[in-house]
């Protein structure tokens, strides 16, 4: 994962080894790995359990759905925008999947039901990105109207009652997975390799960065903004969508509030990936580390045995280490960041 | 990125952002005026107005730090750390006084940590909120054990629920810090900067504005207006507890939004926003007293949010091609 | 050439506010009679009921009893409460009822500190407010439909869960809350700590995951891989109960971590049926709804004065009164042999 090249302004790096060494050590990337290392040791040394491979099944099977979204995510990000939605969005694709195939509701076949949830999720992020590129009103407001809107639809279609009884087949891929493989996992695979590929790879990746760096200068250089950014919302309603469907058919049950927290989950892992939020730079790498790193929190405090005082400091510890991977990147390794509030929107 | 460079293409009439609030909270007024029965009444009104003030005196802060360009994610979760703080104060000392002043300060402690941060080390503010938006609510369920502290004496909550020739007393407060940050911004030097600031940030700094001083102290005053929003919460409610606040940063940045002060900086004012709150506010009032439904108010405040804006875009921008 | 693409994604917004807005009023103008208009001039009855959260199954099921009570009787019956279970949305919404004029206003509080002033401003209005599902404080209401107190919640949860292991089975059981500021959930904690104290089993540890199913499934799963001596895990709010039992289903013990915690009949049957869970516990939330009514009509109606003994509730029959407690009988327990009889 952490050896995907990185995007753009990086084919002039000059081979010296010292000069990579110093690069290497001022990257994102390597102040997560050490942090999730060090965590993994001592974790480890308190309870040897942690680093089984049972536990860190669980831990990557949890991960899936965060690693989707954050992908498409982090290219909004990347393009200048953000999206704050995916959590309701994740929501309302639950209930409304669940309505579809449960076999206490509609009872409709897998084969319609799934292309259906995916096509509306797809709908629903290309319908943000023309309120944001078309309709030029700043993704934030977008996003966050549709933060609310999305719950309470939510709230509305599931009228009060939980949804089970999912088809047996969708929930065994969820839950066993292909060979042992869990659908999660595979799918996550699927995205990673694909978004790796569409930035690394095809024109449209640099377009996307490029156009994040500067709007104008992309403007000038003939790149359709408008086009550019109904692909990015559209691509993150489908992987939202995608989330949904190899992870909701993990739980017990679908109510209305699933995926509560979920956007700033995604929003915090994409930052603390090293994603500058004004656009034009940051690194997959990076970004999944970070998804590993904060999925990492909860087993490891509940491995660490804080006690009954210490599990109230839950949430308190979760902020801390949110503040740790972002201070000490700034503050030792005097990284080159965009002073805040330059081009925000 | 639009906001700014269209800004000049605007038409020469630059109050229509306020119009399209102010015309549809007069529509919102009508349309309940007609469908709720005594919904207009000055006392209703004045009565509920109690669900506005926390929010109101958060917006005025929010509206500054949105100014320049940055966000607070953290004022909900400040609140909730003041709030513990007052109810460990208050029961071990017993006095309200010190209670008041160390919530007020812990808010300020708060909001300075934040602009620390930000100016210092120079952190985008989103980034920086975001992670003291889950560290000061944990620290504060950790702190109080998820305990709440109540029962603080009907004066004080009469603070919050007692009224003044018929306004309510925190309303008042806010009336007087409204107009105090509505001079500050168009009549001082400082007030203007921010304007600069969120403009043109590199600009500012080149013509000698301190940015990274007023960004730190516009940080600690969202701060300190969240100890004092948590201070009337806690006296409207007549309990502490870490879950004060909750919510509460989204519903702000919502109502600032809606005032028309752009999110990438450089374009606000305080009437603006508190015509953003009143729309929110009569808009959830209507729903709830309509329609009886509290998931319809979540999907009407959110596409309210979107179409406002829309709105706005549509009338007062001309279109790019 | 954009705007017309502007007008039309506008144009669909309105359109699905007014959507959404109009399937909501039928909604409600058919399961409450005529809210809005009914107030000027109408003498029905106006009863709220005000559930901790709304849009849970729960709730769901005690508003099925209230809907039935309030066509028998012929009263104006209002739902609604936060979707998110804010306490500060449920003393709001009893300061709109309180304008708004309505007769009865009975309350679930999810924190009685927070809606007992507003609770205090609508009696003092004249407004009679009852308590129901979690008691208020004691002069913040008139009345309170006990189902059950916390005491006996706490207590029945430790007693199911010792009568499935065996009374002296050793062993580490977990709680898995809400979150750390549930008022409900600490005060089932506080009472179930005792009562674990006086038998074998140890506490191992409290999570909180907070309303979030992902989370609690994951903090089941760690616990159950964290203390290989696990017997049991209570799952104590909506979505941990169902969260772990399905980390137990999934990590294939079921059987030998046994699950328990409150939770309808009918969100828990497929887990009871394949054994993970072997028993829970709960009352009839149907009945619970339509007692509430009972109790709100005979309140308004006079019938209902404080030192009575007793109270006839419809199909309920007669029911006794402790106190200011109106008692709606004994916890139920479900176990795989009477689930099937239950459809709430």
């Amino acid at each position: 994962m952490s050896n995907l090249l990185p995007p753009i302004g990086h084919a002039l790096r000059p081979a010296r080894f010292g000069v990579r060494f110093s690069k290497l050590v001022r990257q994102r990337e390597t102040g997560l790995l050490l942090l999730i290392v060090l965590t993994c040791v001592v974790v480890g040394i308190k309870d040897i359990h942690f680093l089984s491979c049972e536990v860190w099944r669980e831990i990557l099977v949890r991960c899936a759905a965060t690693a989707i979204v954050a992908c498409g995510v982090m290219l909004v990000v990347v393009t200048g925008e953000i999206d704050i939605s995916v959590g309701s969005l994740m929501a309302l694709l639950a209930a409304v999947m669940g309505r579809m195939i449960s076999e206490h509701e509609w009872d409709i076949s897998c084969w319609i039901g799934i292309p259906a949830t995916l096509g509306l999720g797809t709908l629903i992020g290309v319908f943000t990105g023309c309120l944001v590129s078309v309709g030029r009103v700043p993704s934030i407001i977008v996003t966050l109207g549709l933060l609310t809107a999305l719950r309470g639809l939510t709230t509305l279609i599931m009228g009060g009652q939980n949804i089970d009884r999912l088809p047996e087949g969708l929930t065994q891929l969820a839950k066993q997975g292909l060979c042992g493989v869990p659908l999660s996992i595979l799918a996550a695979v699927g995205v990673i390799g694909l978004t790796s590929v569409l930035i690394h790879h095809i024109p449209l990746g640099r377009r996307l960065y490029a156009l994040g760096s500067s709007a104008e200068s992309a403007r000038m250089a003939g790149l359709s903004a408008v086009r550019l950014k109904l692909f990015v919302f559209g691509y993150t309603g489908f992987l939202t969508a995608l989330a949904t469907i190899v992870d909701v058919p993990r739980l017990p049950k679908i109510e209305a509030g699933i995926g509560s927290e979920f956007e700033l989950l995604v929003i915090t892992c994409v930052v603390v990936g090293g994603v500058a939020i004004s656009g034009g730079h940051g690194r997959l790498s990076g970004v999944l580390l970070a998804v590993v790193l904060m999925t990492m929190i909860r087993p490891v405090l509940t491995f660490m045995d804080i006690g009954e005082a210490g599990e109230k400091w839950t949430r308190a510890i979760q902020g801390m280490f949110i503040l740790l991977a972002v201070v000490t990147d700034s503050f030792f390794l005097r990284r080159q960041r965009s002073s805040g509030g330059e081009h925000t929107a | 990125m639009n906001s700014k460079s269209q800004a000049g293409n605007a038409f020469s009439f630059s109050w229509w952002h306020e119009t399209v609030i102010g015309v549809l909270l007069l529509v919102v007024l009508l349309v309940a005026g007609w469908l709720v029965p005594g919904f207009l009444k000055p006392h209703s009104q004045l009565l509920l107005s109690r669900h506005l003030w926390e929010f109101a005196i958060l917006a005025l802060g929010m509206t500054l730090v949105i100014l320049t360009g940055g966000i607070d994610l953290s004022v909900g979760s400040t609140m909730g750390l003041s709030a513990v703080v007052f109810g460990c104060v208050q029961t071990s000392t017993g006095s309200l006084v010190a209670a008041s002043l160390s919530c007020l300060a812990t808010g300020l402690c708060c909001g300075a940590v934040n602009g620390g941060l930000i100016s210092q080390l120079r952190l985008h503010p989103l980034i920086v909120t975001l992670a003291t938006f889950a560290a000061y609510r944990g620290i504060a369920e950790g702190w109080s054990q998820g305990n709440s502290y109540s029962r603080f004496g009907t004066n004080f909550s009469s603070l919050a629920r007692g009224s003044w020739f018929g306004v309510p007393l925190p309303g008042v407060i806010f009336c007087v810090m409204a107009i105090g940050f509505a001079v500050f911004l168009s009549n001082t030097p400082n007030g203007r900067f921010l304007k600069a600031i969120g403009h043109n940030e590199r600009a500012a700094k080149f013509s000698g504005i301190a940015v990274e001083r007023i960004r730190f102290w516009l940080y600690a005053t969202s701060g300190l207006l969240a100890g004092l929003a948590s201070l009337i919460y806690v006296a409207r409610f007549d309990t502490a507890k870490a879950d004060v606040g909750k919510g509460f940063e989204l519903d702000v940045i919502t109502a600032v939004v809606l005032g028309g002060t752009s999110i990438s900086g450089g374009r606000g004012n305080i009437l603006g926003t508190l015509l953003g709150l009143l729309l929110i506010h009569e808009t959830r009032l209507f729903v709830s007293r309509y329609w009886r439904s509290d998931e319809l108010q979540w999907i009407v405040i959110g596409s309210l949010l979107i179409l406002a804006v829309l709105a706005y875009q549509l009338i007062a921008r001309k279109p790019r091609s | 050439m954009h705007r017309p693409i502007c007008w039309l994604a506008s144009i669909a917004i309105a359109v699905s506010i007014f959507g959404c807005a109009k399937h909501d009023s039928s909604q409600t103008t058919g399961t409450s009679g005529e809210t809005a208009t009914a107030s000027a001039g109408s003498h029905k009855l106006r009863v709220a009921l005000l559930p901790k959260i709304k849009g849970i199954s729960y709730f769901s099921s005690c508003f099925k009893g209230a809907e039935e009570a309030a066509k028998e009787l012929g009263i104006d019956l209002i739902y609604d409460g936060p979707t998110d279970g804010n306490p500060r949305k449920q003393a709001e919404m009893i300061e709109q009822w309180t304008i708004d004029g309505v007769d009865v206003i009975c309350v679930a509080p999810n924190a009685p500190d927070v809606v007992a002033s507003a609770m205090q401003e609508a009696r003092a209005a004249g407004v009679s407010v009852i308590t129901w599902d979690a008691d208020g404080t004691a002069e913040s209401r008139s009345f309170f439909v006990n189902q059950a107190s916390a005491q006996a919640i706490g207590e029945g949860l430790v007693n199911a869960m010792l009568e499935d292991l065996g009374p002296d089975t050793e062993g580490d059981v977990v709680i898995i809350s809400a979150d750390a500021t549930s008022e409900n959930q600490n005060a089932w904690i506080e009472t179930m700590k005792p009562a674990l104290a006086k038998s074998k089993l140890k506490l191992a540890t409290i999570k909180y995951p907070g309303e979030n199913a992902s989370n609690a499934l994951a903090d089941s799963q760690d616990v159950i891989s964290k203390y290989p001596n696990l017997k049991g895990i209570f799952g104590i709010s909506s979505v941990s109960f169902p969260g772990a039992a399905e980390a137990v289903e999934q990590s294939g013990k079921g059987g030998k971590i046994l699950v328990n915690g409150l939770s309808t009949p009918n969100d828990m049957k497929k887990f009871v049926q394949n054994g993970t869970v072997r028993s829970f516990i709960l009352w009839h939330t149907v009945d619970l709804g339509y007692l509430t009514i009972h109790v709100a009509k005979a309140l308004a109606a006079g019938e209902l004065k404080p030192g009575a003994t007793s109270l006839k509730a419809g199909r309920l029959g007669e029911l006794s009164i402790v106190g200011d407690n109106v008692m709606l009988g004994d916890i139920l327990v479900f176990t795989k042999a009477n689930i099937d009889q239950y459809d709430f």
